[in-house]
């Protein structure tokens, strides 16, 4: 069993791997009477091209089959439905999907080891039939019908179609309407089979427990078959983006934007890059930069300028997001104050206040059960040890985020998207 | 858990909350007053204009630079209502000094700077800053316009103001656009020394803390010495006091907006009847009719059915009433509708099991059982029993739940009625404001 420790947050993680390759991830906390517990697969919407560990050729499946695969999970051949049962244990149960993983989990007060057992049953058997597979399009519908119509998430999908060609970070986790039309039981199972094994999954629990002990006695209840996972095939897109910009109109107030550099996706030194981007965030346009106070004193930006950086396999970005009637304007600014940063060199004091918000962000993430279940689950996919972060915050220096500076805002690599209100004449 | 609370003077009433269990800490000011039509705008300004600059630190960046030093502080103010009541809260989330790389009275600092937010604002000549009035009026009238961009949200507020019109609950929150114009820094200025000196003020601390010197460093605050006693003007509101009528039939209105999904709500009264206190009731009725997966509406709405991908139903104590929200295909409205009506009709004949009782329970005893496991949440019922005036320890408040039998179930269901039904539906033109 292998033990991480961080002493500053007072935080420990156990990792053991069975000989299957199936990983139990545990996180023991006091004071608190929560578990959390997630059942994790690393197979998600960006997994939709792949040669099977049995067959030399290509298989390409309909856009949506991961998510689609999260909704049927719960059904059991016996007529239950494990969401319902899970529920009925006074437990909170879900599933969501990411770009590179699907997650099923639970928290709860009472009633743990019925609840897991219930999870890993569920999640190791699935059961699929023509009837509840055409019964399940009708609700999926409903689900990308609904983020259809929020203005948030469309300016964000559309941001990533400008950024990439062809990475599928660019389509929605849900599928779409018309491709999940096309999926049927035996895809269902296809997938299931050739993801679903035990070198690909994760079982990650935080709460009170005693480490060791769980662990054990967790081990005789995996009981998945062994069998090499497919292969994803991952086409190479060019360290170009696919479009300046995207622009649409809703039915909304105030038009909002997303803003984007795309960032070559480098696997060295992952954690402090990107700790260095997000410092680098906070100190050109965070609340108390020139810039921000300048927006907003202006009106030009309405509510908050959110930034972040994101990235995981294949891809990278910085993004800048807000609600503004001059959006024009705000690009200006942002342009100007890289570019002045960038002459101007960073100053001490924003570099310390940044780095004291950022390391804040940093211990916020291990202050709930929930929160840090989520955090280790996904670090885990994007091969991270979340106590890096931490880590490397006292060794960036001033020199190392003037180096990332240039690296990241070049203007060839901006992207723009709005979704504009549909009185507007722009 | 440590909780103790004390009256500082009538009216402020400070609330510590001590426990070992998080990483963060929590400082509170919660200013409640009853929710007026001729008000509400210039209340929802205060918050806005308040974290704008105070006298120590005169604008948003510097308040921000000091929340950043402080390790990334997290400052945030708002509005909520609660029944016919409105709460200004304020409230800073901060790192507790045992996970930081050095001692730095982390709270001690965010106590004092939540303080000189709220009580020491930055006011020249008599008023609030002409130039920052302006920017929160353009800001406000913005929010105002976005509601209808949430449209779950928007239909929503809609059912409400339906059936409350323009008193009290159905007012919203963030006010009028066209009380903006009247709005000036003096009349702002004087509404705000107003809500200082007559509001209900509660403090709230939540952490892992000495008591005696955080309480001590509250009490001897210049800014807290200065306020004066006040007496009790909010509207109480509660399961005696809301009284509805029967009526014959129900309100429907629909509207339309560009839009894939239509958005159904529908608003329920809870009649008067011979229950004593139903509180629990209502909470155990509502579980097995709409709330969680186990429920009526989630297991046949839309697992049966495939009508929805969301679909749930919300009881609002403070009113006697329950929501029910849905994410519908437009087309499928009648259907929907019908269906709903026939799951209300099956409550009342008891088309439910003890099993649906025990599921319902379960669900609401480990949401009971959760309340203390997060600081926010935490204090949210803390508050909202010192607004209640019905205070009810956690265990109370389980052993309630579980008394509910189905027979008070099946009477609790015959006493409801639907009052509007609200559909938010696709067209070409927009809804109207």
């Amino acid at each position: 069993m292998q033990i991480i420790e961080n002493k500053l947050i007072k935080e420990k993680i156990y990792i053991e791997k069975l000989k299957s390759g199936f990983t139990i991830m545990c996180i023991p906390k006091t004071n608190t009477r929560k578990k959390y517990a997630i059942c994790a697969v690393g197979y998600g919407s960006n997994d939709n091209k792949f040669i099977k560990s049995d067959e030399d050729k290509e298989t390409i499946i309909p856009d949506g089959v991961a998510h689609f695969l999260e909704h049927k999970l719960f059904e059991q051949e016996n007529g239950t439905n494990s969401l319902d049962t899970l529920s009925a244990l006074g437990v909170e149960a879900n599933a969501y999907t990411t770009n590179d993983h699907t997650a099923y989990l639970f928290e709860c007060t009472n009633n743990f080891e019925e609840a897991l057992a219930e999870l890993l049953k569920y999640v190791q058997n699935p059961y699929f039939t023509n009837e509840n597979v055409e019964k399940e399009k009708g609700i999926i519908t409903q689900e990308i019908n609904m983020y259809n119509d929020e203005p948030d998430w469309k300016v964000y999908i559309n941001c990533m179609k400008a950024l990439y060609k062809i990475n599928p970070i660019r389509i929605d986790v849900a599928g779409s309407v018309e491709s999940i039309k096309k999926i049927t039981k035996d895809i269902l199972y296809e997938c299931y089979n050739n993801f679903y094994v035990p070198e690909n999954m994760i079982l990650t629990l935080v709460g009170d427990f005693n480490p060791e002990q769980t662990i054990e006695k967790i081990k005789t209840k995996i009981t998945i078959k062994s069998k090499l996972k497919a292969q994803v095939i991952e086409e190479q897109e060019e360290f170009k983006i696919n479009k300046k910009e995207i622009s649409e109109k809703m039915d909304i107030s105030t038009s909002i934007f997303s803003i984007a550099y795309k960032v070559n996706p480098i696997e060295k030194e992952k954690v402090k890059r990107s700790l260095a981007i997000e410092i680098l965030l906070e100190i050109l346009f965070g609340e108390s930069s020139k810039c921000y106070k300048e927006l907003y004193e202006r009106g030009l930006i309405y509510e908050n300028l959110s930034t972040s950086f994101e990235w995981g396999r294949n891809y990278a970005h910085v993004l800048i997001q807000g609600k503004s009637e001059n959006i024009k304007e705000v690009e200006k600014l942002l342009k100007q104050t890289i570019k002045d940063s960038e002459k101007q060199g960073i100053e001490e004091k924003n570099f310390e206040r940044a780095k004291r918000k950022l390391y804040g962000m940093y211990v916020r993430e291990f202050n709930n059960v929930d929160q840090e279940a989520i955090m280790f689950t996904s670090n885990y996919f994007k091969k991270v040890n979340p106590f890096e972060y931490i880590e490397n915050y006292k060794i960036i220096s001033k020199e190392y985020l003037e180096k990332v500076q240039k690296e990241v805002f070049k203007e060839e690599n901006y992207v723009i998207s709005c979704i504009k209100p549909k009185e507007s004449d722009e | 858990m440590n909780y103790i609370k004390e009256q500082i003077k009538d009216g402020v009433s400070l609330h510590l909350i001590i426990n070992e269990n998080f990483k963060t800490d929590f400082t509170v000011i919660f200013l409640s007053i009853p929710l007026k039509k001729d008000t509400v705008t210039k209340n929802a300004l205060i918050p806005a204009i308040l974290k704008d600059g105070c006298r120590k630190y005169i604008n948003y960046q510097s308040i921000s630079e000091e929340l950043e030093m402080l390790y990334g502080a997290l400052f945030d103010c708002g509005l909520d209502k609660t029944g016919d009541n409105l709460v200004l809260k304020f409230y800073i989330e901060s790192i507790n000094d045992k996970y930081l790389p050095e001692k730095n009275n982390n709270l001690e600092k965010v106590i004092d700077l939540l303080f000189e937010i709220v009580f020491n604002p930055l006011i020249e000549e008599n008023k609030f800053n002409e130039k920052y009035l302006k920017l929160e009026k353009k800001n406000l009238e913005l929010l105002i316009n976005s509601i209808k961009d949430e449209k779950d949200l928007y239909a929503y507020e809609k059912c409400i103001n339906i059936m409350y019109k323009d008193s009290g609950y159905g007012i919203s929150k963030y006010g009028k656009i066209g009380d903006l114009e009247k709005i000036t820094s003096e009349n702002l200025y004087e509404q705000y020394k107003k809500i200082i000196s007559s509001s209900k003020i509660d403090i709230i601390v939540s952490g892992n803390y000495e008591k005696e010197s955080i309480e001590q460093k509250i009490k001897e605050n210049k800014l807290i010495k200065s306020l004066n006693p006040r007496n009790d003007i909010l509207n109480k509101n509660n399961y005696k006091t809301e009284i509805k009528e029967i009526i014959q039939n129900p309100e429907i209105k629909k509207e339309e907006m560009d839009i894939a999904q239509g958005k159904l709500v529908i608003g329920l009264d809870i009649l008067p009847n011979n229950l004593g206190d139903f509180r629990f009731i209502a909470i155990v009725y509502n579980s097995i009719f709409g709330n969680g997966v186990n429920s009526k509406l989630f297991q046949i709405v839309r697992e049966k059915e495939s009508l929805a991908y969301t679909t749930k139903s919300e009881y609002i104590v403070q009113k006697n009433n329950i929501f029910i929200r849905c994410g519908i295909e437009c087309e499928k409205y009648e259907k929907t509708v019908e269906l709903i009506e026939k799951l209300l009709e099956d409550m009342e004949k008891g088309d439910f099991t003890e099993e649906d009782i025990r599921k319902s329970k379960e669900y609401i005893l480990s949401g009971i059982d959760s309340i203390n496991e997060e600081q926010d949440s935490q204090i949210l019922f803390k508050f909202g029993q010192e607004l209640s005036k019905l205070p009810l320890s956690l265990e109370e408040y389980k052993e309630n739940i579980k008394k509910v039998t189905k027979n008070q179930v099946i009477e609790f269901a015959k006493k409801i009625q639907i009052n509007t039904i609200y559909f938010l539906k696709s067209g070409g033109k927009n809804a109207d404001n």
